[in-house]
């Protein structure tokens, strides 16, 4: 059983108010400390590569995804945020996206689609904010989804590296 | 000007004191006293007794109402309609006693009109210093000399006559059928 | 009819400047709060945050009134008028600085008027604010609101009886119940002279008392958001709890003005007996502001006390100390 001791309080400490005092001596000296706040739009948040945010595709040459339409990530999206149409081309993979849709109010950045990804397209940036007027607006195409392989970059070295362990 | 504030006021004040009693609602009653109490100290202000129309707003809008208003909101009398007036009430039944309290407030209440009335014809002849006062303020010590010495005897009268209200309001509010014992339902 | 003109232009000046304080106290509160939790604050509306409270003012203005379902419409109109209008007619008697000489016209004493009776009038019409509290509280047909509500009238009527005696000490000093004789006693050119130092104890419960009288931390039992919601104003939305709150920081303000007026010679100047109206004023203001600031650093300091404390406060040390101290000072006037 634990016994709690209770302390006998001085004069002082009974009238309150050096105690009081005490306080707000304390208060007034913090209003002069620095501030801890961020000024959000001003000031983002810092991101690395372990940064999940909204999952973007990787171009491969100027102008074409890398992305195969292989359908893989399309299946293990838990969300059905992603929806793909694929065609022929005449490009070395053959095949390619025509229609690559990911619907961010469905996107729950889980990164499935990156793990499940075969070819190194799909990667979670480090873009976070997300806001529109419409319910269309968030059905982002190719054209919006579309990255450079410099801009994902840290983050494909980053899957690499942690792909190594297992 | 002055004559059309009092003149507004005084309407305020014969409206709300209907309005105390009609009310069904006992807060909205205590509202409409407290609003009373506000347009007659605007006529003591008007009068120029600046410091009985603060004591006014002092003593009775803001103490007495309040406890008033505590009362009627703590005791929940919302509900309450004259159907359930319970006229097997012995206070109802017993005429003599009835009457006999009956004479009693009937004196007492125009033994005290009677008093204010002729206290205040008294108060206004000049020679005794009350009306009309110059500075509000400077009439104070007269009044309360007046008060404490020439008429001590009505003023602790006037204080027996609400002290005897007291007492009745405890007796009627104090019927035993109003509070049913605690868990069981009223039949 | 110059005399009118003047009086009119007093008054809307002072009203103003009282509207214009009470607003600007919303953005202090939050500012203040900001810093001393080590945030910023309002910095978005205007430079500083400066345009934050007509924001808010906006915002209330478009915001739906609501009245709760089984309320008593009238009476729930009328406690948030209750509530602001007692707060701004106190700051009638006020005396903010000695005479005014404006392009050579000579506008009288700086405040709306000054009666005879100033205290009493002041203590009568801030005794009516509790109405509002009351009244808003059992008009919700809410049980937050109720008890939000009874418990501040409990609490205001516990503290005005400190509070009035506190007051009648410096009444009994001073012999007159005018704010402006109060304040010219104390005009000596010598700080000593203020009653804050012929009467601390005095000082340090009335500062006190004011806390509750005006229902701000850390005696907030009115609100209590954790217990009550928000206390009375709990089903209040719209201008209707805008009104509230305006009533709360003017009866703050009022407050510290008369915390001001009683302990610390209201507009008197340090060491400078016959001031300039305008350095009387910057005196009186700063005096005042500090007690406005102290409000908000209390509450941002201070936890809330439990209610059963409070009145333990009130009734047991609170009043026994203002009567002994009433004694003491009537025992030393009458053998001085």
């Amino acid at each position: 059983m634990v016994i709690v001791k209770r302390k006998t309080l001085t004069l002082a400490e009974r009238l309150y108010l050096p105690e009081i005092l005490r306080g707000l001596s304390i208060t007034f000296r913090k209003m002069f400390q620095p501030k801890v706040t961020r000024q959000y739009p001003e000031e983002p948040l810092p991101t690395n590569e372990v940064t999940r945010g909204q999952p973007r595709l990787r171009e491969l040459t100027e102008g074409h995804l890398a992305c195969v339409s292989c359908g893989l990530c399309e299946a293990a999206c838990p969300a059905y945020a992603i929806t793909i149409d694929g065609q022929e081309t005449d490009r070395f993979i053959e095949r390619e996206p025509e229609r690559f849709e990911i619907d961010m109010l469905r996107c729950i950045l889980c990164g499935f689609c990156e793990e499940a990804c075969p070819k190194e397209a799909i990667f979670m940036s480090t873009e976070l904010e997300l806001a529109g007027f419409t319910r269309e607006s968030f059905k982002y195409g190719i054209d919006k989804l579309k990255r450079s392989t410099e801009e994902l970059a840290p983050r494909m070295e980053y899957i690499k590296r942690i792909n190594e362990r297992w | 000007m002055v004559d059309l504030l009092f003149y507004v006021a005084a309407l305020v004040a014969v409206l709300t004191a209907v309005g105390v009693v009609l009310a069904r609602n006992p807060v909205v009653s205590v509202v409409s006293l407290l609003s009373c109490f506000g347009s007659l100290a605007v006529i003591y202000l008007l009068a120029g007794f600046q410091f009985l129309a603060a004591i006014q707003i002092l003593v009775y809008g803001g103490a007495i109402m309040v406890l008033f208003l505590f009362v009627v909101m703590l005791l929940n009398l919302g509900g309450l309609n004259p159907e359930d007036e319970d006229r097997d009430d012995p206070l109802f039944h017993d005429r003599r006693r009835s009457a006999g309290g009956l004479a009693v407030a009937v004196a007492l209440g125009s033994a005290s009109l009677i008093g204010i009335l002729r206290g205040a014809r008294h108060l206004a002849e000049p020679t005794n210093g009350l009306v009309p006062p110059e500075e509000g303020f400077d009439a104070l010590p007269a009044l309360a000399e007046a008060m404490f010495t020439r008429y001590s005897l009505p003023f602790e009268a006037a204080s027996v006559l609400l002290l005897a209200t007291t007492v009745g309001v405890m007796v009627l509010a104090k019927r035993q059928r109003s509070i049913p014992p605690a868990g069981e339902e009223r039949s | 009819m110059n005399d009118f003109l003047i009086i009119l232009i007093k008054t809307c000046v002072i009203y103003g400047c009282l509207i214009g304080a009470a607003a600007l106290m919303t953005l202090a509160e939050r500012k203040f709060s900001a810093w001393m939790q080590l945030r910023y604050g309002p910095n978005r509306v205007g430079p500083w945050g400066l345009l934050q409270p007509l924001a808010d003012g906006v915002k209330f203005i478009f915001k739906e009134e609501l009245c709760p379902d089984g309320a008593n419409p009238w009476i729930f109109r009328l406690a948030p008028i209750l509530s602001a209008v007692p707060a701004m007619l106190t700051v009638a008697v006020i005396p903010f600085a000695g005479d005014v000489n404006l392009f050579g016209v000579d506008c009288g004493n700086l405040s709306i008027t000054d009666l005879d009776i100033g205290v009493l009038f002041l203590v009568a019409i801030g005794g009516l604010s509790v109405y509002g509290v009351i009244l808003g509280g059992w008009a919700s047909n809410s049980k937050y609101s109720l008890l939000g509500g009874l418990r501040a009238s409990a609490q205001m009527i516990s503290y005005e009886l400190s509070l009035i005696l506190i007051i009648l000490c410096v009444v009994a000093m001073t012999g007159s119940l005018d704010l402006r004789a109060i304040t010219e006693a104390q005009n000596t050119g010598n700080p000593l002279s203020w009653n804050v130092f012929s009467q601390p104890l005095a000082f340090v419960i009335f500062v006190i008392a004011t806390f509750a009288e005006t229902n701000r931390h850390p005696f907030d039992f009115a609100e209590c958001e954790p217990e009550l919601v928000a206390g009375f104003h709990t089903e209040y939305s719209s201008m209707k709890f805008a009104l509230f709150f305006l009533g709360e920081y003017c009866a703050m303000i009022v407050m510290a003005c008369l915390t001001t007026t009683l302990f610390l010679g209201g507009y008197s100047v340090p060491f400078w007996e016959d001031a300039p109206w305008f350095v009387e004023l910057g005196s009186f203001c700063a005096k005042a502001g500090f007690f406005a600031f102290l409000f908000i650093w209390v509450r941002w300091t201070l936890p809330r006390f439990r209610f059963d404390q409070l009145m333990h406060l009130g009734w047991k040390v609170f009043l026994p100390l203002a009567l002994a101290n009433l004694l003491v000072t009537g025992a030393v006037i009458s053998l001085a």
